[in-house]
């Protein structure tokens, strides 16, 4: 070992505090961008694989009921690749035990090998055609949450028929990734909700449907413009009640997948940065101030003979003790930290082929981007070192010089400022570059934590909005097919029924313009409420509530901005009802409505009735029961023939906390990794600045100044990086909160950007806690602060 | 000298433990110092002479004997009491002056006003040191021996009973050094301050009413003069 490395091991044994600070930082820095990294290309790899090799539509058609042939029709286009044609509906599944859920029944024509959205066998076997009983295979959270075995009993209910069909396996499909029901439910109840999956033409058979189908499904050429394409296949459904067509983006499962990616990404590119270019901001001011220190040493190394490079890389080598230090913990870390997301990845969807393990890219790009950023930033502090000659530099150094800083043209307030203040000021005023690097750790640590801490917040604002605010009643029932209001009148008389209000819904395509047909359509599911509803609460987009205006409509936000119109304007509407011929409408905008979760447009009972020229005919009705009582209104529904689905608000809060639950460990990773950038950022500054001035502090010592008064003294400029620290932290973890929602956000479901008072308080009282801390191990040899040194020769 | 005694060290032990060797700074040394007194301690390095101005500074507390301030005994003094002596009773002047490079002259002075309720106005005492000019001036800005006038008027603003300087001219050329020599005659016979300058210089002696002699960690003579002569008439 040359003499050089050894004293290099002096040194980092001499500011080994700093040193594990430092190492810990890279540590962080890295552990994040491996575990993150690693997710991310594991997941996208998932996803991208499974999608290819089971052939993800991108594009989907839904019709009320077309004949197979126009799937011949569409796949002879130009720039299609491959066509099926397929079944889907909701049917009502009877259980056992008389409860209910909603099977999402989805037909596969067989042989699948050429099939768009082929299916995935995940366990069991896979349905026949020509079996006795029809076969069913089921996706897998479904199944676990009923717990159905192989030759389990699935009664569904068709065309008023009870249908049995025979649980062969569980299966998945690049569709049916994360099931959702709808858009607004983003919070998959799989005991309620779940896909089943036959054989097309036993679909065909039960659904009296011989001959058709009710979805095309397409893949596209990678050249083919769907603009130009849809309008064509658009054209060939119109005559089978065209109810819907969306691209692979607009998908349920995709998007909810895709988000999920995009916030990965997000936070697998930004949050590794702060950790790095933290730890070497840090670097390179200790770096420098080392070497300042060592000055006369350098001297004397140079008139011996070595090299300025020999120098500079003395010093720089301990860029890279610290980065090598902190990188292999680092890795090992972010390695297991990668499998636990793989884990919690593989938990909420369902993706066959979920890529495990070590990406060897990722790995040898934190090695990479350690050792140039340390190498980097230590030769940057250490490049001055060839412009000291060694005569002068074996001499003392000559003292700064003194200078006024800006505050001290604001005579009245400097004058009123006692001795302490003016000199933390002028320290600060003298080290800018570590005060700003230390204002910005500290603010980069409150960013951090307001990160980690806000999607409680907004999770918890969404929760109270949904439940206590826009939906007040505690059922939603859904009928098999409309019903007369009059048919259940004789609900009122149900003692535990406090409220009942009925609800007609209306799927329609929207569009603007006079004749209907030209420019953007969109497709929405119109609700019509009895005007003074009190169980379904309407918002405006300021969150203020709305009253249910007798005619025109309360248009969905999205909808409004995605067609560009505003309060004043009309829309026109055609019904995509699935029965019956189509009606056509005009409504004018009466307001701009917006849902956190889920879509959809409001109008008046009345309104919805017209349309579809009926009267008092209804789809659904929210109940309101008395306190406790739910269970036996969930007994007289379960009788229920017409009743297709029943939807328990107290179910879907309950789903909604067991996620909060899971987002507590995220929480916590995330709130350890800022405690740990705080303390090691308020260490080191405060550690700097107490070597640097210990002969000061030990002539104040001699002055007269308690411990107590000079450790006040030295806190005063950690509190003044503090508190400019926050002022930048707490906005701008407002900001990065927003762009990270922004990343996440999509047309089908946004979280608002809701910070609560609480957040920044327990932010600013997490930062106090951490400066407080790393100030006090830091400045712990104050009470060894020897007076003789003062006394002393500088050396 | 019939003045009253402001320092009284009785028997007065000072042992260094340096690894495993034992290091008699200070051997058992006795001695009065009074009121308004001059005081030079003289003697070679490693004679004992600075441990003696830090037992007395209150900055270490001897191994054994006693040492009193009036009747404050700071041989057994907590950490505590020897701060508030230091705050309260003592002014220090340091060889290397030891200013606060981020504060101004002006401000170094008031940093040791801050510590006592009766303080001398920082004006009056810069005045006093000959500086009232170089008031906002930072310690880069002032030479060597304006340096050390701000160090004494930082000491002599707290109205300190005793004045402590460890080799105050150490630093300064001849000239200088006599000029610093002269304000601490001046603050002696203007102020009645107790003043003990501790140096190597012998010359320096000749302007104290009385010369301590250290040696080895001993006291190896006291002399008193009765006619101390003028700083400017000191040549060395």
């Amino acid at each position: 070992m040359s003499t050089l490395t050894r004293r290099l091991g002096r040194i980092i044994k001499n500011t080994r505090g700093q040193f594990i600070a430092l190492i810990s930082i890279v540590m962080i820095g890295v552990l994040v961008y491996i575990s993150m990294n690693t997710a991310f290309s594991n997941l996208s790899r998932s996803q991208e694989t499974f999608y290819e090799e089971n052939h993800f539509a991108d594009y989907f058609f839904h019709v009320v009921r077309a004949p197979e042939g126009v799937v011949k029709q569409i796949e002879a286009l130009p720039g299609v690749i491959n066509a099926t044609g397929r079944i889907q509906k909701d049917v009502s599944v009877y259980r056992e035990d008389g409860t209910r859920a909603i099977a999402r029944l989805t037909s596969y024509p067989l042989p699948m090998d050429r099939e768009v959205n082929q299916l995935h066998l995940l366990s069991g076997n896979m349905f026949e055609n020509q079996a006795v009983q029809i076969e069913a295979v089921v996706d897998p959270q479904y199944a676990e949450a009923n717990q159905l075995h192989p030759g389990d009993k699935i009664n569904i209910i068709s065309e008023g028929r009870k249908v049995p069909l025979r649980f062969v396996g569980t299966a998945t499909s690049p569709e049916f990734v994360y099931p959702m029901k709808d858009a607004s439910s983003l919070l998959p109840d799989p005991k309620e909700f779940g896909i089943v999956m036959i054989p097309h033409l036993q679909a065909q058979q039960i659904l009296n449907m011989t001959g058709q189908v009710n979805q095309v499904v397409i893949q596209l050429t990678p050249d083919t413009d769907p603009k130009k394409l849809v309008p064509k296949i658009e054209e060939i459904l119109e005559p089978y009640g065209k109810l819907a067509s969306y691209p692979r983006s607009d998908q349920l499962s995709h998007a909810a997948l895709q988000a999920e990616l995009d916030g990965l990404k997000v936070m697998s590119r930004f949050m590794p940065i702060i950790f790095f270019l933290i730890a070497a901001a840090i670097q390179y001011i200790l770096l420098t101030r080392l070497i300042k220190s060592q000055r006369p040493q350098i001297g004397i190394m140079k008139a011996l003979g070595y090299s300025n490079r020999d120098i500079i890389l003395h010093y720089t080598g301990y860029g890279l003790a610290v980065a090598i230090a902190g990188t292999i913990p680092g890795i090992v870390f972010g390695v297991i930290l990668a499998s636990v997301f793989s884990d919690m990845y593989a938990m909420f969807f369902s993706l066959p082929q979920t890529i495990g393990g070590v990406n060897g890219k990722v790995l040898l790009l934190s090695i990479l981007l350690t050792t140039s950023v340390a190498g980097i930033s230590g030769w940057l502090a250490s490049r001055g070192v060839s412009r000291i000659r060694p005569a002068e530099a074996m001499k003392a150094e000559v003292p700064k010089i003194g200078g006024k800083i800006l505050l001290e043209r604001w005579g009245s307030l400097w004058k009123k400022m006692n001795t302490s203040w003016k000199m933390s000021f002028r320290t600060a005023a003298r080290n800018k570059t570590r005060f700003l690097v230390t204002v910005l750790g500290v603010a980069s640590t409150a960013g951090i934590l307001i990160l980690a801490l806000f999607t409680s917040d907004a999770m918890d604002y969404m929760m109270t909005h949904h439940f206590t605010h826009e939906n007040r009643y505690d059922y939603s029932v859904h009928f098999s097919r409309p019903i007369a209001s009059s048919e259940i009148s004789s609900w009122w008389q149900w003692p535990e029924v406090e409220n009942m209000e009925p609800v007609l819904e209306v799927p329609v395509q929207m569009s603007i313009g006079n004749t209907g047909t030209d420019g953007e359509t969109e497709d929405e599911l119109l609700m019509g409420l009895r005007t003074g509803q009190y169980l379904k609460g309407i918002f405006d987009e300021e969150g203020n509530p709305i009253s249910l205006p007798e005619e025109g409509i309360l248009i969905n936000e999205r909808t409004a901005k995605k067609l560009a119109v505003k309060i004043g304007d009309y829309v026109n509407v055609e019904t995509k009802l699935g029965i019956g011929s189509t009606r056509k409408g005009r409504l004018k905008v009466m307001g701009v409505n917006r849902q956190l979760l889920g879509a959809g447009s409001y109008i008046s009972f009345q309104t919805a009735n017209h349309l579809l020229g009926e009267q008092g005919t209804m789809t659904s009705v929210l109940l309101k029961v008395e306190a406790n009582k739910g269970s036996i209104t969930e007994e007289r529904l379960k009788e229920m023939s017409s009743v297709d689905s029943i939807l328990s608000r107290q179910k879907e809060k309950d789903n909604f906390f067991s996620l909060l639950d899971s987002m507590i460990y995220f929480i916590g990773i995330m709130v350890a990794f800022a405690a740990i950038l705080g303390l090691a950022i308020i260490y080191n500054a405060s550690t700097m600045n107490f070597s640097e001035r210990r002969r000061e502090l030990a002539s104040l010592k001699v002055l007269g100044y308690t411990k107590k008064e000079i450790r006040g003294l030295l806190s005063k400029e950690v509190w003044m990086q503090t508190g400019v620290g926050l002022l930048i932290g707490l906005p701008g973890g407002k900001l990065l909160g927003k762009g990270y929602l922004q990343a996440v956000n999509t047309d089908l479901f946004s979280f608002p950007a809701i910070i609560y008072p609480r957040t920044y308080i327990l932010t600013a009282l997490g930062i106090i806690l951490f400066v407080w801390l790393g100030h006090t191990l830091a400045t712990r040899r104050l009470n060894d602060l020897d007076m003789v040194e003062a006394m002393k020769e500088r050396d | 000298m019939d003045r009253r005694v402001l320092i009284r060290l009785e028997q007065m032990k000072k042992h260094y433990v340096m690894g495993e060797v034992i290091v008699e700074a200070l051997k058992e040394c006795s001695l009065e110092i009074y009121e308004g007194e001059l005081l030079v301690i003289l003697g070679p390095s490693g004679s004992g002479k600075s441990t003696l101005l830090n037992l007395i500074g209150g900055m270490d507390t001897p191994t054994s004997g006693e040492l009193y301030f009036n009747d404050l005994i700071l041989s057994r003094s907590s950490e505590k009491e020897l701060t508030l002596y230091r705050r309260r009773e003592v002014g220090f002047v340091f060889q290397f002056y030891n200013l606060i490079p981020d504060l101004t002259a002006g401000e170094n002075v008031a940093l040791a006003a801050e510590l006592v309720p009766d303080p001398m106005e920082v004006d009056e005492v810069l005045e006093a040191v000959g500086l009232a000019d170089r008031k906002d001036h930072f310690p880069a800005q002032l030479s060597g021996g304006e340096q050390q006038r701000v160090s004494i008027a930082r000491a002599l603003v707290k109205r300190p009973k005793l004045l402590l300087c460890d080799e105050p001219t150490g630093a300064l050329d001849y000239q200088t050094g006599k000029v610093i020599l002269g304000l601490l005659n001046k603050i002696s016979q203007e102020m009645n301050s107790t003043i003990i300058i501790v140096t190597h210089n012998t010359a320096i002696g000749n302007m104290a009413h009385r010369v301590v002699r250290m040696s080895s960690g001993e006291i190896a003579e006291v002399a008193y003069h009765e006619n101390p002569l003028p700083p400017e008439r000191i040549e060395w």
